[in-house]
């Protein structure tokens, strides 16, 4: 066991609850990006969606959660703004996307257009003229730095030594693409978004894939041969360790060559809407317990 | 008090563990929680720590040849402490003497403290979810009466110190200076305080 090892918690206490929070904040975030040329009210609806629900596991998991109004309000007044702390960083950008996939979300319903007309103006937001442009740039760049946030949250978090490594922002935006690009496949399925939109995704998805497996042997990789004991420790776990069936059945089976296999063969051999929905489930899975993966492998370094 | 950012503390004080001396009694453990805690006397912590929830934690091993050896962890009070920088809310911050502090009404249990806390010192309080460490209030009351701490007072083989190290003439300056000691991951850039003198 790690904690015999390291004589410390034998697990970060981060784990499912953020692991959901993290992939649906990538989810939300990569498919903001994608919204700029998928603009269909479907896309918008989902990047919402994913926010919120990933919003509401942070907040669930907050230990005092109910003393969060006090602690923002405390905060405001006394103008106690900490810079230095990502998760402030994060909590900032969140805010101000949440709004923005709000604005976006509601710029494509009708029905509350129609009955309220002075919010009619938000139809250009989604227009394809210049301020709809404008907006969906600005989207796209804050959806990003979600991301980004996403991982800079954990490489911030010194106490595990695994997770300080600038290949986890990379991993989660590579990871968080091949979410958004899943998501779109899945609305594709459902008769929401083009074909050709899932025929773009199918391809570009290939070249993340490979990206993200690289990617992630290079994290394990790192850790193994470069990292501290603690880094050590936590990447073989994923190897060969208590997660080494979530790792490669999962992570790298499941979530990255599942969909490769399959959209080389439909790339070939012909689309199949059957076949697409199992290798976007199977795609989003993999991201899943990616993150899921790195938290749970998370230990301290040893002390002795 | 917070110190202003930008300031420097007016002291530094730290705590001093001479494990040449510690008898593996445990009585500066049960002495933080019931000076600190006494809510907390009859019952565990949360998952990971095991035992009576405490401000020091005991951690129990052994060497390649098999002698058990024995640590006593607990926040560092960090010159640079990861705890402070990485809080969201400012929750988490250096008093004027240069202890590592937390302030309940800012704390929203998020947990980041713990994560970014390279010794993992905390431990989670299971009725107001904030997270615990040296020092409590029942220790902040007897620094401020003038006392030690509670577990240096209950320490029956004087194992334990806590002064300033700003201070040449304090107890735990001559200590520091006279005796071989180190520090607990001294190349984390955390700048811990808390020091292990390992001669008698």
């Amino acid at each position: 066991m790690a904690s015999d090892i390291t004589f410390q918690s034998e697990i970060a206490h981060w784990t499912w609850t953020i692991a959901f929070f993290l992939w649906f904040i990538g989810l939300g975030g990569m498919t903001s990006i994608a919204y700029y040329w998928v603009r269909k009210a479907a896309v918008s609806y989902a990047i919402l969606v994913s926010i919120i629900v990933g919003l509401l596991f942070v907040v669930s998991h907050l230990a005092r959660w109910w003393n969060l109004p006090i602690v923002v309000w405390t905060m405001l007044i006394n103008l106690h703004l900490n810079y230095t702390s990502w998760m402030f960083i994060g909590v900032c950008v969140l805010s101000v996307h949440l709004v923005m996939a709000a604005i976006l979300a509601l710029s494509h319903m009708e029905f509350i257009l129609r009955r309220i007309p002075f919010l009619g103006f938000l139809r250009h937001v989604r227009g394809e003229h210049i301020v709809g442009n404008a907006f969906c740039v600005l989207f796209g760049i804050v959806g990003f730095v979600s991301v980004i946030y996403s991982g800079f949250l954990l490489t911030a978090a010194v106490g595990v030594p695994f997770w300080g490594t600038a290949l986890i922002p990379v991993l989660w935006v590579l990871s968080g693409g091949i979410a958004a690009i899943a998501l779109l496949e899945l609305l594709y399925v459902f008769g929401y978004v083009d074909e050709r939109v899932s025929l773009f995704g199918m391809k570009l998805g290939l070249g993340i894939d490979a990206l993200k497996l690289f990617a992630i042997f290079s994290l394990l990789h790192v850790a193994v041969t470069l990292g501290s004991q603690g880094a050590r420790i936590s990447a073989e776990q994923m190897i060969w360790g208590d997660l080494a069936l979530m790792t490669w059945g999962g992570v790298i089976g499941l979530g990255i060559l599942v969909p490769m296999a399959l959209s080389g063969y439909m790339l070939s051999a012909g689309k199949n809407k059957a076949l697409i929905a199992v290798s976007a489930v199977s795609a989003l899975a993999g991201v899943l317990l990616l993150r899921a993966a790195v938290l749970l492998a998370g230990v301290w370094e040893p002390l002795a | 008090m917070r110190l202003r950012r930008g300031h420097e503390p007016e002291k530094r004080l730290a705590h001093i563990w001479n494990s040449a001396n510690c008898t593996a009694c445990g009585a500066c453990v049960v002495a933080c929680t019931a000076t600190n805690y006494p809510e907390m006397l009859e019952r565990v912590a949360d998952k990971g720590h095991g035992g009576m929830p405490s401000n020091i934690r005991r951690i129990e091993g052994a060497t390649a040849e098999g002698k058990p050896t024995l640590l006593l962890n607990q926040c560092q009070h960090c010159d640079n402490a990861p705890c402070m920088r990485t809080c969201p809310f400012g929750a988490v911050y250096k008093d004027t003497n240069g202890l590592i502090r937390l302030d309940p009404r800012m704390c929203a249990g998020c947990k980041y403290c713990i994560t970014s806390c390279p010794y993992n010192v905390r431990w989670v309080h299971p009725d107001n979810g904030l997270p615990m460490k040296c020092m409590g209030n029942g220790c902040l009351d007897l620094i401020a009466a003038g006392q030690k701490p509670a577990c240096v007072q209950a320490c029956p083989a004087n194992a334990r110190d806590f002064g300033d190290i700003n201070d040449p003439g304090s107890s735990v300056s001559q200590t520091l200076r006279t005796k071989r000691n180190r520090r607990l991951l001294a190349n984390s850039g955390a700048e811990p305080k808390y020091f292990i003198v390992e001669e008698a």
